[in-house]
C-alpha cells in the first residue's frame, strides 16, 4: 500500500517536472512580479527620465537641448536654491520636534479616563484634515489683520507681526503649521507602540523604583523602539519634500525667502517652463533623501537579519 | 513575629467592593497560598500588600511597620508577575540587577548577589541571553531571580505557574517550595490550582469575593472545612454533595438519612456549638476517595456514565437513584465500566454535613474523628 502511494507521486513528479522541482523558487517571483511591474513603470522610469532630463534645457514641448553639467553649474551660483535648501534643512531639524511632541502627547493620552477617546480623536483630527486646509487655516491664524493671534494679542498690548510677510519668520511660521499634523501622525504611532507594552512589566519596573523620567527613558523608550524609527523616517521624508504648505502660504514668498526645494521645483516647471532645471533640483533632492532612504533601508535590512 | 499582617483591609473601585475586609496574617518565613476562583480579589489583594493598588481602608503591617501608604519599591517586597514582566530589551543580567542599579546599590554588591542568585536558580549559564532567546521555564526562572536580589522579606508570586505547560508546572511547584526551604523568606503566592495551594503552602486563605472563607494548614482545609464552599473548592475532584435529612440528634452526633442510600443512616458527629433539629434539611459531603469499593453493602447505587482511568487512580462519573451527580474514585486495575451500576457504601467518618446556609455542622471528618471517637 505505502510503495503503490510512493510510486504514483514519483510518476506525477516526473510528468510535471521543470515546475513541480522548482515551485518554491519560481513562486516568488510570480508573486512580485505584478508590484515590480508597477514600481518599474512608475517609480524607477521617472527617476531615471528625470535624472536624464536635468542633463538638458527643455521648456516642456518642441525639442530638448543636451547641455551636460550646465543646469548644476547654474544651481551651485543660483542664491534662491541655497536659501531653499537651507530652508530644507531647518524644516528637517526642527520637525524632529513632532516624534518628540508625538511622544508626550501620546503618554498623556495613553490613560482611561472618562472622555478620552473624543480627546484622541481631537489630537488625531489634523492627521486627516488636507495639508492644505491646514495651511489655510494657519495663514488665517498669522493674519495681521483679523487673525486669531493678532486678535488675541492686540489687547494685551503686543504688536503681532505679520509672520508670513517676513523674511525672516516665513519658514518658521509654515514649520509651525507642519508640525500640526506631524506631531499627530507621530502621536498615532506612538499611541499603538504603547499600547502593546505590557502593563506587567511597567509595574514589575515600578516596584524595582524606576519613577517618572528613568521610568521613561529606561523601561518605556525602549519599548517603542520600532515606533520611533517610523516616526523618525517619516518625519525625516516629510520634512524634505514638504511643498503644499509653501505653496498654499506663502508660494516660497516673500522674495523667495520661504522657498524650499521641492516647491522651487514646481515653480520652475510649472511658472517658467524649465524642465531641466526643475530636474535638476528633483535630483539634488533626491540624493539628499537617498541617505535617509539607504539608512533606512539598512536599517530595516539588519532587523530582518537579526529576527531570522 | 507576623511579617505581613492585614486588619480589616479593604479596596473599593468606584463603587465596587472587591476586598471587603480581610484580617490575615502571615509568620517570618511561612509560605502562605491565596486561592479562589477568579475575580474573587486574590490578586488585587496581592497587588495591594506589594503597593501597586492603594489601600482602601484598613491596615497594612510589613516587619511591624505600617505599609499603607509607603511607595511600592520601598516596601521591602518582590513580586514576580504571571507573565513574568520582564524587560525584553535587556539582558538577564540587566533585568535582574536594575531594581538595585535603581537603588544606587555599589557594582560590587550588585555582581555579587546576581551571581549567588543565578547559582541557586542555576541560571548562571544564561545571564548574557534576552528573554527572547529563552524557553518558558528559563525566564520564570529569570523573573524569580529578579525578585531574589532584592533580598526582599517578603516575596509575591501572582499565578507565576499558569502560562507553563503541566510538565514544567510540577517540576516548578517542587523548584519553588525547594527555593523556600532554601532562602527561609516569606511568601505569599497566588493561585486558582487547588493542588499548587494543597502541596506548596504552609498556610492556605480560601478567598471568595472579597472576603476570606478560610484560613488553615492544607490538612485542616480538607478534613475540616468550615463551610460547603471551602469543602467543594480543595479537593480534586469536588467533593461530592447529597442532599439528606436529620432524623434524629443525640449525644452530640446527628442521624442522618441520605435518600439515595435508603439503607444506610449516617452516624456523624456535630460541632459543639452548632443547632440542629430532626427533620432539618442538610447537605452530606463526601470525598470521591471516601467510598468504600466493596460493592454490595449498604450504600449508594450509583450507575456509572463515564470512567476516567488515570493509571494509578480512575475515577467514575455517575448518577445516583435520585439523580444527583456523584464522583467516585475506583480501582484502576479493574475499574468499573460505563452503564454497570454499583453500590458504593459510605464511611460514616469521613462524611461532612452543611446545613441550609453552607455552614458545616460536622466534626472534622477522616482518622482524626475515629481517634476521637475511640477515646
Amino acid at each position: 500500500m505505502a510503495e503503490m502511494t510512493s510510486t504514483s507521486y514519483q510518476r506525477t513528479m516526473s510528468t510535471r517536472g521543470f515546475y513541480r522541482k522548482h515551485k518554491l523558487v519560481i513562486m516568488p517571483f510570480v508573486f512580485i512580479a505584478p508590484a515590480f511591474a508597477m514600481f518599474a513603470i512608475f517609480v524607477i522610469y521617472p527617476i531615471i527620465q528625470s535624472v536624464a532630463l536635468s542633463f538638458t534645457e527643455w521648456q516642456g514641448i518642441g525639442p530638448k537641448r543636451w547641455v551636460g553639467l550646465d543646469n548644476y553649474r547654474e544651481l551651485w551660483g543660483d542664491r534662491v536654491f541655497w536659501t531653499s535648501l537651507v530652508n530644507n534643512i531647518y524644516w528637517l531639524v526642527l520637525f524632529l520636534l513632532a516624534p518628540v511632541f508625538g511622544l508626550f502627547v501620546a503618554l498623556f493620552l495613553n490613560q482611561t479616563v472618562f472622555g478620552i477617546r473624543l480627546v484622541k480623536s481631537l489630537f488625531f483630527f489634523p492627521f486627516v484634515v488636507s495639508q492644505i486646509v491646514v495651511g489655510l487655516v494657519f495663514a488665517w491664524f498669522y493674519d495681521p489683520a483679523f487673525g486669531l493671534l493678532a486678535t488675541i494679542l492686540e489687547p494685551l498690548g503686543i504688536s503681532f507681526p505679520p509672520i508670513l510677510a517676513d523674511e525672516n519668520l516665513a519658514t518658521f511660521g509654515i514649520i509651525v503649521a507642519g508640525l500640526w499634523p506631524q506631531t499627530a501622525y507621530c502621536m498615532i504611532l506612538y499611541l499603538t507602540g504603547l499600547n502593546s507594552v505590557n502593563p506587567e512589566m511597567i509595574e514589575a519596573a515600578r516596584l524595582d523604583g524606576a519613577k517618572g523620567w528613568r521610568l521613561l527613558v529606561k523601561i518605556v523608550l525602549p519599548q517603542l523602539r520600532a515606533a520611533t524609527f517610523i516616526a523618525l523616517v517619516v518625519t525625516v521624508i516629510g520634512a524634505l519634500r514638504s511643498f503644499d504648505l509653501v505653496a498654499i502660504m506663502t508660494e516660497g514668498g516673500p522674495y523667495n525667502s520661504s522657498n524650499v526645494l521641492a516647491y522651487y521645483m514646481y515653480d520652475n516647471a510649472i511658472f517658467r517652463y524649465r524642465m531641466g532645471y526643475a530636474s535638476a533640483i528633483a535630483t539634488v533632492l533626491f540624493a539628499i533623501m537617498n541617505v535617509y532612504i539607504i539608512w533606512f533601508l539598512l536599517r530595516l535590512w539588519a532587523n530582518e537579519k537579526g529576527a531570522r | 513575629m507576623a511579617d505581613v499582617v492585614l486588619r480589616d483591609v479593604r479596596k473599593s473601585f468606584g463603587s465596587a467592593d472587591v476586598i471587603k475586609g480581610v484580617d490575615l496574617e502571615a509568620r517570618h518565613g511561612e509560605f502562605v497560598v491565596f486561592v479562589g476562583p477568579s475575580g474573587c480579589g486574590k490578586s488585587t489583594l496581592l497587588r495591594m500588600i506589594c503597593g501597586l493598588e492603594k489601600i482602601t481602608s484598613g491596615q497594612l503591617l510589613i516587619s511591624d511597620e505600617n505599609m499603607s501608604e509607603v511607595e511600592a519599591s520601598d516596601r521591602g517586597t518582590a513580586m514576580v508577575f504571571q507573565s513574568y514582566a520582564l524587560y525584553p530589551h535587556m539582558t538577564v543580567r540587566d533585568n535582574m540587577s536594575f531594581g538595585l542599579r535603581m537603588a544606587k546599590t555599589p557594582q560590587t554588591v550588585v555582581e555579587e548577589r546576581v551571581r549567588r542568585a543565578a547559582e541557586i536558580l542555576q541560571i548562571t549559564h544564561l545571564l548574557d541571553r534576552k528573554p527572547k532567546d529563552m524557553s518558558g521555564g528559563q525566564r520564570q526562572r529569570v523573573a524569580i531571580g529578579r525578585a531574589i536580589v532584592r533580598e526582599p522579606k517578603v516575596f509575591l508570586f501572582d499565578e507565576p505557574l499558569s502560562n507553563l505547560d503541566a510538565e514544567l508546572r510540577v517540576q516548578m511547584r517542587v523548584e519553588l517550595s525547594k527555593l523556600h526551604n532554601e532562602i527561609g523568606a516569606t511568601m505569599i503566592y497566588v493561585t486558582h490550582d487547588q493542588v499548587e495551594a494543597m502541596t506548596m503552602a504552609d498556610k492556605i486563605v480560601v478567598l471568595r469575593d472579597g472576603l476570606v472563607e478560610q484560613i488553615g494548614s492544607p490538612l485542616d482545609l480538607y478534613t475540616s472545612p468550615d463551610n460547603r464552599f471551602v469543602a467543594g473548592f480543595i479537593g480534586s475532584p469536588q467533593m461530592n454533595f447529597l442532599k439528606g435529612q436529620i432524623v434524629e440528634v443525640a449525644q452530640g452526633a446527628a442521624r442522618v438519612s441520605v435518600p439515595d442510600a435508603p439503607d444506610h443512616l449516617l452516624g456523624i458527629p456535630l460541632r459543639a456549638d452548632v443547632s440542629v433539629a430532626a427533620g432539618q434539611q442538610v447537605t452530606v459531603g463526601i470525598r470521591p476517595e471516601h467510598f468504600l469499593g466493596t460493592p454490595g453493602g449498604p450504600g449508594l447505587e450509583v450507575s456509572i456514565d463515564v470512567v476516567e482511568n488515570l493509571g494509578g487512580i480512575a475515577y467514575a462519573y455517575g448518577r445516583t437513584v435520585a439523580s444527583q451527580d456523584v464522583i467516585l474514585k475506583a480501582e484502576s486495575e479493574t475499574p468499573p465500566q460505563s452503564g454497570m451500576s454499583v453500590t458504593a457504601s459510605i464511611k460514616d467518618e469521613y462524611c461532612h454535613l452543611f446545613d441550609g446556609n453552607g455552614q458545616t455542622l460536622s466534626m472534622p471528618a477522616g482518622a482524626l474523628r475515629t481517634r476521637e471517637a475511640a477515646a
